[in-house]
């Protein structure tokens, strides 16, 4: 998976945790090549002072390009009291090209692929070099509350059955949800 | 004995009418109807009259009239606003004038006024006998108000000028006189106008009016006691210095509201230097050359470098997501969204700097 970063100047200080705890680090002074090295350790300060509600982001280890993330399911959905792990990978080229986000826990969405792909238009062809971690976080977790079922229908990483499902049956949709985050998100 | 000391007081009231002249020469309606006014008085009083020196004083007065006319005209407005309040002071000032009256009382009256004007040389000549000496003292500042008083008012202003009172000071008290607090500061401007009511209501006695008020001036002019302020313009922290008084105020307000218009200033600043602080897709910093680039009519800014790599793909902006047109646009933006960017670039540079 790193191999896809850049090398140069990554390393981040005190790697533990992965939590945006970068907000004083100074980086070396980065070359062209690490670009998007700086505009990723902006984003982890940004966090790290302010970050979504219900969400949580940092760098898993030392490099800036792999980052955990933490979203709990918000109150009143299926997923509440879930808590879902999110690996976010950062491209090299990142700001100009979408990160990569995947979930670790299971979760009963139609917009999350039995792999963990989400399938979220600003996570592909409407990403922005505009937006942000803490955005597409913001987005995720609206996910939760309202499911994107009709873009869905596309070749996307989406499962429809659970779109026709939360359409038709909403009530059963949510029990799936429900039972499903109980069984994996705790 | 009251002529020859007239004589000499009003020699040197002469010497400074010229000046006046010259630097008042418009004509106000008020200062016309108060020419009117003297006018009628001193044919009364002519009819009265009995002296040659009342002829002088028609020649004079006459002259005076006119002149005094001009130099009242900035202030004769204010003047004969205040004219009314003062008649208590009036009144009290005709328990003197009428002691005075008999001698005065003739050039007094009509040449007061035209005197005033001119600075009273002929008329006020007759006048000053007793007044000029205190008066001259007492007024210093406000020539304007002579027009009523003009005897001790033609004496002020010889002194006055002395004093180097400057006409935006006198134009300063006229102003303030509009304000009914002035009464007690202006207390030779309210003397004058007292004059002339003690005038208009009766011919003779109005004349020594005049003579009180001189020397009421001398008191205040003593200064502090009577009439604190009245020669001088307020300053910004008196408490009687009428709102409506430009001045000063505005003169210290003024660097208040450069200061405000420096901080608008700023803030425009801060958005020319703020929004290029750093490119919001690469957070490098942005230089000149970037800060004048506006690729998109949205207002989004970025650097040269993250612009050309956006073209290389989507070519779409990273804010309003609209195709960039090839032909960027210079640094002409709408406000707005410079407002807009300014803010979003602000908020990354303050992240970036934190």
């Amino acid at each position: 998976m790193y191999s896809g970063a850049p090398s140069g100047g990554i390393a981040i200080g005190g790697g533990g945790g992965g939590r945006g705890r970068g907000g004083g680090r100074t980086w070396p002074s980065t070359t062209s090549v690490s670009t998007s090295g700086k505009r990723i350790q902006k984003e982890m300060t940004e966090l790290s002072m302010e970050a979504p509600p219900d969400c949580a982001a940092g760098p898993k280890g030392d490099n800036i390009y792999h980052w955990v993330a933490t979203l709990f399911g918000p109150p009143g959905t299926p997923y509440k009291g879930g808590i879902f792990f999110l690996d976010i990978t950062f491209p090299s080229d990142y700001p100009f090209k979408p990160p990569k986000v995947v979930f670790k826990t299971r979760i009963y969405h139609c917009n999350v692929d039995p792999s963990g792909n989400v399938s979220l238009d600003i996570l592909t062809e409407n990403w922005s070099p505009a937006l942000t971690i803490s955005k597409v976080l913001l987005a995720l977790r609206s996910m939760f509350t309202n499911p994107e079922t009709f873009p869905l229908l596309a070749d996307k990483p989406v499962v429809p059955g659970i779109a026709h499902l939360y359409l038709g049956d909403k009530a059963k949709h949510d029990e799936i949800a429900a039972q499903w985050t109980l069984r994996f998100a705790r | 004995m009251v002529s020859d000391s007239i004589v000499n007081v009003s020699i040197p009231v002469a010497s400074s009418n010229p000046r006046d002249f010259g630097k008042k020469k418009r004509v106000n309606r008020a200062a016309k109807l108060k020419q009117c006014k003297l006018d009628a008085r001193r044919e009364q009083w002519l009819s009265q009259g009995k002296n040659k020196g009342s002829k002088q004083e028609l020649n004079g007065g006459g002259g005076a009239c006119e002149q005094g006319m001009q130099v009242t005209n900035e202030k004769g407005q204010l003047m004969e606003k205040l004219a009314i309040k003062p008649r208590g002071e009036a009144e009290e000032n005709g328990g003197y004038t009428n002691t005075y009256s008999d001698f005065d009382s003739p050039s007094n009256s009509p040449t007061s006024h035209t005197s005033s004007v001119l600075e009273g040389n002929y008329s006020g000549t007759n006048f000053t006998g007793g007044s000029s000496s205190s008066s001259s003292s007492s007024s210093g500042g406000f020539s304007s108000s002579g027009g009523c008083c003009s005897v001790s008012m033609s004496e002020e202003d010889n002194e006055g000028d002395d004093d180097c009172l400057d006409d935006w000071e006198a134009v300063a008290d006229a102003l303030a006189a509009t304000d009914k607090e002035q009464e007690r500061h202006n207390s030779s401007l309210d003397s004058a106008p007292e004059v002339h009511m003690s005038f208009q209501q009766e011919v003779s006695d109005g004349k020594v009016p005049a003579m009180d008020t001189s020397q009421q001036n001398p008191k205040g002019r003593g200064t502090i006691p009577g009439f604190p302020v009245s020669f001088q313009a307020w300053r910004p922290d008196d408490e009687f210095r009428p709102q409506s008084l430009p001045n000063l105020s505005k003169q210290y307000t003024f660097p208040m509201n450069s200061g405000r218009h420096y901080r608008g200033g700023s803030v425009w600043g801060c958005k020319s230097a703020a929004i290029p602080t750093s490119c919001p897709i690469c957070c490098e910093d942005l230089d000149f050359t970037d800060t004048s680039f506006l690729p998109c009519p949205c207002g989004f800014r970025l650097c040269l470098f993250c612009h050309k790599k956006i073209l290389e793909e989507d070519g779409r902006c990273p804010a309003c997501r609209k195709q960039y047109k090839h032909d960027t646009v210079g640094g002409e933006t709408t406000k707005d969204a410079g407002g807009l960017m300014f803010q979003v670039a602000r908020s990354c540079s303050m992240i970036s700097r934190s």
